[in-house]
Order: structure tokens, then sequence, then C-alpha cells
């Protein structure tokens, strides 16, 4: 497939090495050349010097012949404008990123349809639903819900409590129906288990439940939910700020900055909570405004190493719940080690959401398991496809990934060896990165 | 440093020059000659070698580093050269190492400089393999690897930026695997047609195929010891000149004017430059080969244009002995010497970009005498030059200079003959073939003492590989941790 990105910020190259690598061409649109210089001597890509918003320097790209273009500059009226001139031009499909909920209103699809804007990814808004999700679900590391909350895929860390330590997946599918685990995290290593294997102390442990069993499961993996009502924020970035929004009322939030003007802007915008102006890494400060009696604590500061050790105090501290904004990919393995409850990457959150328009196959969720490679995907499984010919145990599915679930009419199911996929069914499908171009094919 | 990719591309590339020198033994089949025996050993000994290192290194890790790449690139092109002497010294053709090695570094490096007397006494077989191993070289050995074989992961970038020639390397596609492809493509496409044309000319078809192969490489190598100049014919010749002139052009502009492009490519400031030089030098000569000479217009403008586009080109195709004209007219041609093609064609030399830049960079600095505070970038294609590539081309011609003087000061020592020096050390770093004095273009390089048939080759792999891809070896600073 041929993607025409323009915009090498972080989002632009990481979208970029990423679609490369999976041996698709890209061209990337931007008008810094040093920029393009870095990108262009690491990824496979062709760069061009222009600007997003120039029909000449959008001709360049080739346009006509390219499948998809995505608009991640900083600018949304910017990727806004430059989507509806690609589509002139003859794009087949646009992607742009806006800053803007509004955009994403049901009402105002068709018109920017009618515009050439295909499609809209709004990363802040996506970080934010994901710290959200976090604050509410305290005993999982993370929650992924699909088709609505039908089936759910818990990723929970396993201590030495828990009653699943060291029982083999074969006795355990005995006894318990209800859930199937389809991938473990274990040093740094993504494992996808066969029956023999068995949960150690320590593991991230992937599992696949329906939303009935989900406290069963829980208990099972020595886990407890607690309510969270107090939380602070470190830091009043817009994902921050987002993340304010979509909590609502119900809770009792304080937010630290340290940039007065910002902070003047937030206690504007909402009335409900407490705006500290300050720098969050004096610990003082924080005692002050009373961080041991806090359930959570998100860092969302623009800077992943503040965000990290920042987490880190609170969990000194006692909180029970911490969610740091980690940017720096490097960072990401190291913040999950040290024992952060939830880690957020505005890019690899954006990333799998775009990531879905360059597969064939008709697919309705994709999302990255956070300090993982790994991905899990909900595809569609169209007539014919050939997922629905066989039983799953029959299939010869890839050895690097596993269907944990079915959604068919208003029911999740757990996967098993006999069952058998019907068209329309929406699968859930966890695979390594190796896996995806194969699993693909099983759903054209 | 990930030696086992190094090996496994060598390994690869030996299977490549392998199935080369089976088309070799093709030709030699047909004409039934006695190099059939040395082209089945020496593509045997290739295929062999190259098959168990590529067994043994099947699962190398794909990462190429900046370290692996400038061995590889280099390495290839040394090994390259040893093996394919082979066919040279197992045929008898050139009994003796140093000459098969001096002429197969000629052939890959596309300099054309050679130590044979007597090329028509050749068997045919062997002179194909030497016009193949220019075309091979021509257009690059790691390019075409990058084209057809599927070894390599983003560390083909890096092996692109080392081996094509010009400062700033572009893709014409987003993968640098159709920018090869298509590069190759387009290389044959203009082989073909030039074979045809040539061969609609007058020349043997083997003769059109052969000359073609080494216009295209801007190599000149020829099956007859008088070069061009065997064929009279001006059809030949012009169709000679015009394969030459599109050979030292960049071939991203030959892409763009065949996808139908024209104008971007016909605008492209190199380009015109380019043009401008030729015909301001075949103006030239020409009229002093008018006043000096008895030859009629045609003629004289042929012969002048014909040199120049072959000198420029780095080609080194002759049809007439510029060390017969008028000193004058010499020393025009020798300056032509450190021109060279087009950035991101097949010629040598210094290249027409970096001379634009480097001339009007010196233009500037006198206008910032005058305003010290102003900024004026040096512009190309009118797009400011960024500092870093003014500085990389600045630094390339210093020591393409420093090269030049130092190898004609070594090579005085082991050939104590001032001209025959500058010719020989200037030739084979612009990878051009004929030089001045005793190896001029009636001349070859056999009397050449083995030392310095070493240290031309040496220089050869210098200024094909532009300097820097070879050098940046010998820095301490590569091999620190």
């Amino acid at each position: 497939m041929k993607v025409v990105i323009a915009g090498a910020g972080e989002v632009g190259t990481h979208l970029a090495r990423m679609l490369s690598n999976e041996d698709h061409d890209i061209v990337l649109l931007d008008d810094s050349h040093e920029r393009l210089s870095t990108v262009s001597s690491e990824v496979d890509l062709m760069t061009i010097i222009g600007s997003a918003h120039s029909f000449s320097d959008l001709k360049k790209t080739d346009l006509a012949k390219s499948d998809l273009f995505i608009a991640v500059t900083p600018f949304e009226e910017r990727n806004v404008l430059a989507c509806a001139m690609a589509s002139y031009l003859g794009v087949k499909r646009t992607i742009a990123r806006i800053n803007n909920q509004e955009y994403l209103q049901e009402r105002y699809r068709a018109k920017l349809n009618n515009m050439g804007i295909h499609e809209l990814i709004y990363p802040e808004s996506l970080a934010a639903k994901e710290i959200v999700a976090s604050v509410k679900q305290t005993a999982t590391r993370q929650l992924i819900e699909f088709s609505n909350g039908k089936l759910l895929l818990l990723g929970v860390k396993v201590r030495e409590n828990a009653p699943v330590l060291n029982q083999t997946f074969e006795d355990l599918a005995i006894e318990h129906q209800h859930l199937l685990v389809v991938a473990i995290k274990r040093d740094n290593e993504t494992i996808i288990p066969r029956g023999s294997d068995s949960i150690k102390n320590g593991d991230v442990v992937f599992v696949v439940t329906t939303p009935t069993d989900q406290s069963n499961v829980l208990e099972l993996m020595g886990k407890t939910q607690f309510d969270v009502k107090n939380i602070m924020f470190l830091g009043g970035s817009r994902i921050a700020q987002k993340a304010v929004e979509k909590l609502g009322e119900h809770y009792r939030i304080k937010i630290i900055e340290s940039d007065r003007e910002r902070c003047e802007e937030i206690a504007d915008r909402f009335s409900h909570i407490l705006v500290i102006n300050g720098d969050g890494r004096n610990l003082d400060l924080l005692k002050e405004e009373g961080i041991e009696k806090m359930d959570a604590f998100v860092a969302t500061t623009g800077n992943s190493e503040t965000n990290i050790l920042g987490c880190n105090l609170a969990k000194t501290l006692g909180v029970r719940r911490t969610v740091a904004e980690v940017e720096n990919l490097a960072y990401m393995k190291l913040a999950d080690n040290t024992g952060i409850g939830s880690i957020i990457n505005k890019k690899l959150i954006a990333a799998s959401y775009i990531y879905r328009f360059t597969l064939n196959a008709e697919i309705s969720k994709v999302k990255c398991l956070t300090a993982s490679e790994a991905e899990v995907f909900e595809f569609i499984a169209k007539p014919g496809a050939k997922i629905t010919s066989k039983p799953i145990k029959d299939l010869d599915f890839p050895s690097e990934s596993k269907i944990g679930g079915v959604i068919r009419g208003n029911m999740g199911y757990i996967a098993h060896g006999y069952t058998q996929i019907q068209e329309g069914d929406k699968v859930v499908v966890f695979t390594l990165p190796s896996g995806i171009k194969k699993i693909e094919k099983f759903f054209k | 440093m990930n030696l086992k990719i190094i090996f496994k591309v060598l390994g690869l590339l030996l299977l490549v020059e392998g199935i080369a020198m089976l088309l070799a033994l093709a030709v030699a089949i047909i004409y039934g000659e006695n190099d059939i025996f040395a082209f089945l050993v020496s593509s045997g000994i290739n295929l062999g070698i190259g098959g168990i290192i590529t067994l043994l290194t099947r699962n190398a890790k794909k990462d190429i580093g900046k370290r692996e790449g400038f061995i590889i690139v280099t390495m290839v092109w040394v090994v390259f050269s040893l093996f394919g002497s082979f066919p040279y010294m197992l045929s008898g053709s050139i009994p003796n190492f140093t000459d098969a090695f001096f002429e197969t570094i000629s052939g890959f490096t596309t300099t054309g400089s050679s130590i044979l007397n007597d090329i028509e006494a050749l068997p045919h077989g062997i002179l194909f393999w030497r016009s193949i191993s220019q075309w091979l070289g021509g257009m690059g050995i790691i390019v075409l690897s990058l084209a057809i074989l599927p070894v390599f992961g983003i560390g083909g970038m890096q092996l692109f930026i080392a081996e094509v020639p010009g400062p700033t390397p572009d893709k014409i596609s987003p993968r640098i695997k159709q920018t090869a492809k298509a590069l190759w493509g387009i290389y044959l496409l203009f082989t073909l047609v030039e074979t045809i044309l040539l061969w609609i000319g007058g020349m043997s078809l083997y003769d059109a195929v052969c000359h073609s192969f080494t216009t295209m490489a801007t190599g000149g190598f020829s099956t007859k010891q008088a070069s061009i100049a065997y064929w009279p014919s001006p059809f030949i010749q012009y169709v000679i000149i015009l394969f030459m002139f599109l050979a030292g052009t960049n071939f991203t502009l030959s892409y763009l004017a065949i996808k139908g492009k024209f104008k971007n490519a016909v605008k492209d400031e190199e380009f015109k430059y380019y043009g401008v030089i030729i015909l301001g030098f075949t103006g030239l000569i020409t009229i002093g080969l008018l006043l000096s000479s008895q030859l009629h217009f045609e003629q004289a403008f042929r012969n002048a244009l014909f040199q120049v586009v072959s000198i420029v080109t780095t080609t080194g195709f002759a049809t007439a002995d510029y060390l017969l004209w008028k000193p004058i007219l010499m020393i025009l041609i020798f300056a032509l010497f450190f021109f060279g093609g087009s950035a991101g064609s097949t010629g040598g030399g210094i290249k027409i970009m970096r001379i634009v830049v480097l001339a009007k960079n010196g233009y500037y600095e006198l206008k910032r005498l005058i305003h010290p505070h102003a900024i004026i970038p040096v512009k190309f294609n009118k797009h400011s030059v960024d500092t870093k590539i003014v500085t990389n081309v600045l630094a390339f011609f210093m020591l393409y200079m420093v090269i030049f003087f130092v190898g004609t000061i070594i090579f005085t020592l082991i050939e104590p003959d001032m001209e025959s020096s500058m010719g020989a050390v200037a030739t084979s770093l612009g990878n051009i073939g004929p030089g001045l004095g005793s190896v001029g273009p009636a001349e070859n390089f056999y009397h050449i003492k083995p030392v310095g048939k070493w240290f031309l080759s040496f220089l050869m792999l210098l200024g094909r590989l532009e300097l820097f891809t070879v050098l940046v070896l010998f820095s301490p600073t590569f091999w620190k941790q």
C-alpha cells in the first residue's frame, strides 16, 4: 500500500517507521529539511520537503497513485485543509489529526466526508480515554473492551498471592471455562502461552473474559478492585485537561501545574477541580497538597522522566494507582519495570488507531498492549473468509497469534479449540507483529 | 561489528559475479575459443565459494550499521576485482596477477585504463567479460544487489549512499529496492537501445553489445585497439556521443523524462551546467582544431565533441589522439579531467554539481566580504543547500586535489616522467581511462611498474567510491568502539 504522511513530528515519524517495516511504501512530507534527514537515514522511505497545504508540494508525493493520506502536522486547520486537498488530488482515503472534539460528532461526519476528510484522529482524546479507563479499573494494568464491553481483555500483574500461580493452562482450562490467557509478558518478553505453560510470580497476564466473569477472574489473579475518589494530576497538559473533562464531576481532582497562565486557563475551564500553581517535583508541595491521601496519581507533564519519577514517588508514598505518560519509547520498558500502574503513550495509541486503515481485512478495533510489542485486533469475519471454514483447532493458525474470543450478536464467547467462527462474527485476535500479515489472510 | 552480514553480502555477490561469468561462458561457447575452460573454472570458484559463504551465514542478523556499510561497500569492490581477474589469468590472456587485477579493477571502477597491447588477439569471451565488468560496475554492484537480493533491511540506504556518486543521492521511489530497480531498469533500457542503434550503424552485434555496456557505464573499454576510431562512421560516433552524454546525466532525470516529466528534467540546474560546459569546451576546441589543422568543420566539431564528452563523462573512448593537438587544446582536455559527470550518473570525477556548488560558494564569499552580516545561502535548483553539504563538498574537493598532488609526487618516484604521472594519477582518480604522455589515448598502461599499477588500482577504487567511503576505513575513529 502506498501511504503519504504529512508532518514528520512524533506521531508522523513513528507511523512512518512502523508502516515502512510492514512493507508499505511511505512518502513523508515536511517543511523541515533537518527533521526529514534524520528519519530518512533510519527508515526506508522517500522524503519530500514541502508544505502539507500546498498543491504543488502535495503533487510531488504522487497522491493520485496513493491509497492513504495521513495529515499529522501539529496544526489542526492545516491537517484538515491538507486532507481536503489530497482528496481532490485523487488519494483514496484521508486521515486528519485534530485537536477539537466537535469534529468527532457523528452529525458532522458526512459533511467532513464531502470535503474529502474521511477519518479523524485525536491522539490527546484517545490518550485521555486510556487514562480514564485505568483510573476506573484499579485492579488491572490494562483493560480493553470489545463491542461495547461484550468481551474484555484484562492485563493483570500477578503477585505471589494469586491462586493461579504455577497451574498449567491445560488444568486451568478444565476448571475455568470462562477465561483464556492469550499472552504473558515475562522479563520484557511477550509469550504466547501453550497448554503446558504456567503463570509465574511477576508475570503480566493478558486474559480474555466476559463481563459477568470479570470479578471471578480478578479474584483468581489475586486482585481486588478499589474505588478511586481522590486524583492528583501532575501537569495540566492537553491530555490531562481532556482526561479531567471525561472523568466528570464525581471525583475530587487536584492539578499541579508549574505554568501560571495555564493554571488560570484550567481553573477557568473547570470549576470543580483545584488547580495548584507549583513545581510537581517539590516533595513538600506534594505532601502539603495531601499526596498520601490520593487514590490515584496521574503524571502528564511533557517530560517523560518527570512523569516516571513522579509516579515512583507517589507509589512510595502509598498511592495505590499510578498512571504515567511516557512519550519516550526507550523509557517505556524501564517505566513498566518500576511498577507504575499504567503507561500512556500518545504516539503508540495514535499509531495503533491509524494502523487498521492499512490492513485489507475489515477491522473494527486495534489496540497495542502497553510496554509490549503485541497488538490486539477485532476482526470482522467476512463471508467466505478462510477463518470461517473450520473449527479453530484445525485452522493451522500462526503460532505467534491467538484467537481470544468471538462476539456473535449480543453475546461474547471465549474461544475454544472446537469453536467454529461464522460469518459476521467479530473475532478478537491477539498477535505479535510478525503474525499480522499471516492472520490478515484468514479474514480476507 | 556484525561480521556475519558482511560475509553474507560478499558471499551473495560472489554468486552474482559467478552468474555474470556464466554469461561470458556462453559467449565463449558460441565462439568456441580456448577461454571456455577459464570461465568454467572461474565461475565454478565464484559459485562454489559464494555458495559456501552464503550457507554458513544464512542466519545472519539483518542490521547493517554505518561501519558495516562502509566495509561492505569497499570490500565488495576489492573482492569482485580479485575474483574477476581469474578468467584473465586462467585463459592465459593476462598471465600476470598484477596486470590481471589492474585490468579487472579498471573494469569494475569503469576507468577503462588497459594494459593490453593487442586487444584484438584476445578471445571473444574474455573481451565480453571485460565489457560486462564495466557494465556491472557502472550502475554499481551494490545498487544491483539492492535491486535483486532480499538481504537488506534498513541498512540498504546506508549502502546506497556509500556507493552512488554525488553529495546527496536521492530516491526516486519510497523503497530503496524499487529505486535500485528503477535505476537498473533505465540502465538496461538505454543499453538495449544503444545496442540496436550501433548494430544498425554497422557494428557487429557482438561489438555493439560490448560497446553499449562500456558506454552506458562510462567505462571506455573497447574491443578494438584503436577504440572507436576503428569505426569512422559519423553515425556510430554520434550514437556513442549521445549515450555517453546520457550516461553522464543524473539517472533520476532520465527517470523523470521517461515518466513524461521532460520539462522538470531539462530545468535541472546541474543538467544545464553539464550542457553548457560540454558545449563551451567543444566550441573552443572546434575553433582550435579548425585553426590548427586541415579538418573540415563537421570533422573538427565531431572530433572535439567526442573527446570532450568522452572525457567529461569519464568514459575514455577515443576517436582522436588529443596528445597530437596543440598544447592549449591539450590543456583544455586536461582541465576536463577534473569535472566528471553529473551526480547520480555512472560517471566518475568530481561531478558537475560539486563544481557548481564550489564556484557559487566561492563567488558568494566575495559578497560576504562586502556585507559581513548578510545571510547568503548557496542555492541549487532554487533551494538553499544545507551548510553540511557545502562543507562536505569543500572537504571532498580539498581531499581530491590533495590526493591528486600527493599521488603525482608518489607516482613520479615510480615513473620519473611528470606529464605521464599527472595524467596517470588524474585519469585513475577520475575513472577516465586515457591519460597524458606515455599513458595517452594511443598508449596503454602495460609498461608501468607493478607497484605503480597497484597504486593506480587503489586510486581507481578511491575515485569510484568518491573518496570518503574508502578513506573512512583508514581513520582511527572508525575502528574505535
